[in-house]
């Protein structure tokens, strides 16, 4: 009599298990559904479909290993103005919906997966996502290490502080703590070969995100943060949540590009960078630059 | 921004918290028990083997667990892993977690079996048992009154421990209340305690009254 009780009891935890599970995994997706979609089939979808463990160290074509799977997985992280989430919890944002236009005339479907910056290389080479896209500075080290695609946007690095603070310019903030994203362009500015003179004798802090830099200049616990102009311009200033906070005026360091980064080697970018000349030409990326107050490179627009 | 609309976002990506706590409880309890079996094996390369992979395991960081776990693989023997199967990152952190949290379970589970009095175990070679019954009707009843409290305490841990999977980008509450701090808001990060409280409080009850039901010779 006991045992049919301790089997009974089992077997109804695995029931709530299996409930449980069944009820999580609809909801529980890291993989965003972007709002403005035309191709909005039920992009929830999280079945991938290919060959996991395809020997893909040597040159097998990334371009089939993505088209087989149906499916691109683009890393973000969400920031305004790339990828953020609009008031009905959609995705939207210049990448997401550049991506979206790409993926349509492709014919894959996009899959947006949340990353940690830091560590997306890693991930790309993991094949956990299939690019990077994301407003990814162009750097010689990314170039060499990954395949990156024409330029898209234009972009500057710029410093952000409080607007009560008198600092004008970067020599202000020798000593003071300085804040960045880890792995990003930023940083570099403050903490690398090719780093800024002044920048580089503050107190360095890197950030998993580019958006808490925000949050601790604000906090007052950063004195400033070095950003990409294209957060800092839709994020920062009146009628923002970030109201307090300023760009210096006029100071822009190392002028630089945005591009999408695939593998190493990989035969998905040629593909990639024809849709985008079609898209450039067509006109469809000068409307999405308009909407979201960005510049496109001049790649794009000779 | 709408506090509903938060707190409805918040209460799903707590369900993957939830559903890492389950998964990890399902596989890493009966799991436990076989490592303990190997800690306390007569064959002593098995033993020993044993100790040295509880102590690896209980000596490095989950976090770093997780990170090797869903990584590795693909990187190091280029297996792609967790790229094929849906939820990939979800099954990576649940593999470290279970595997995590079977060998603390192992401890506990080592500790109520040798702290039963040998003579039970004698007694019941006296009366021709095998060494599976006595394990089995005798032991690991006992053990099993014994070890709540120190289960009880695992288990609390693991519901706290779960939010760790963000580390790859798995979104789960407090990653999700992350996105609004980035926005500048963050009461929804210092509300993601009223979940874990919640869940911690629905468990201490069950865990007493659990205790309360086995008590049944106090």
């Amino acid at each position: 009599m006991k045992r049919k009780k301790i089997i009974a009891m089992l077997i109804a935890a695995l029931m709530c298990a299996a409930a449980l599970t069944a009820c999580g995994s609809g909801t529980s997706s890291t993989e965003a559904t972007p709002s403005a979609s035309a191709e909005d089939t039920g992009s929830d979808a999280s079945n991938a479909t290919g060959n996991p463990t395809e020997d893909s160290g040597s040159e097998g074509s990334d371009y089939s290993y993505i088209t087989d799977k149906g499916e691109l997985t683009i890393g973000i992280t969400i920031y305004e103005p790339m990828n953020y989430y609009d008031e009905n919890g959609g995705l939207t944002g210049f990448d997401t919906e550049f991506a979206l236009a790409v993926c349509e005339t492709l014919g894959l479907e996009p899959v947006f997966q949340e990353i940690n910056w830091e560590t997306k290389e890693v991930e790309l080479s993991a094949k956990t996502i299939d690019c990077i896209w994301n407003g990814m500075t162009i750097t010689p080290e990314r170039s060499a290490n990954m395949s990156i695609s024409l330029p898209y946007v234009k972009n500057a690095q710029v410093i952000v502080v409080r607007a009560d603070s008198g600092v004008t310019s970067a020599a202000d903030l020798i000593g003071k703590t300085v804040v960045a994203e880890m792995g990003s362009a930023g940083e570099a500015q403050i903490a690398g070969d090719e780093a800024d003179e002044s920048l580089a004798q503050a107190d360095y802090i890197g950030k998993t995100k580019q958006t808490d830099c925000l949050l601790e200049v604000k906090a007052g616990t950063a004195d400033a943060a070095v950003l990409d102009w294209t957060l800092a311009k839709s994020m920062v200033g009146e009628g923002t949540d970030y109201s307090d906070l300023i760009m210096i005026e006029g100071l822009e360091l190392a002028s630089e590009e945005y591009g999408i980064a695939f593998r190493k080697d990989s035969d998905m970018t040629e593909k990639v960078d024809a849709v985008i000349k079609e898209l450039a030409n067509g006109g469809t990326l000068d409307a999405l630059a308009e909407k979201y107050g960005l510049s496109l490179a001049p790649a794009l627009t000779d | 921004m709408n506090a509903a609309i938060i707190y409805g976002r918040l209460l799903e990506s707590f369900l993957l918290n939830c559903k890492l706590f389950v998964v990890t409880l399902i596989f890493g309890l009966p799991l436990g028990l076989v490592i303990a079996f190997g800690s306390i094996s007569r064959f002593k390369p098995l033993a020993y083997l044993t100790k040295t992979f509880v102590w690896v395991i209980r000596g490095t960081p989950l976090m770093l667990q997780i990170i090797i776990i869903y990584f590795v693989p693909s990187l190091v023997f280029e297996v792609y892993l967790w790229s094929g199967i849906s939820g990939g990152r979800f099954w990576a952190s649940a593999a470290a977690f279970i595997i995590n949290y079977a060998c603390y379970f192992s401890e506990i589970y080592r500790g109520g079996i040798e702290s039963i009095p040998l003579g039970q175990s004698e007694a019941g070679q006296v009366l021709g048992m095998t060494r599976a019954q006595i394990f089995f009707r005798v032991t690991l009843l006992q053990v099993i009154k014994r070890i709540v409290p120190p289960m009880g305490n695992e288990i609390i841990t693991l519901v706290k421990d779960t939010s760790l999977a963000r580390i790859i980008s798995n979104k789960e509450v407090i990653m999700m209340a992350e996105e609004y701090t980035a926005k500048g808001l963050i009461w929804p990060l210092f509300s993601t305690g009223l979940f874990f409280l919640a869940a911690v409080g629905i468990l201490t009850l069950l865990l007493g009254y659990g205790e309360k039901k086995l008590g049944y010779f106090r």
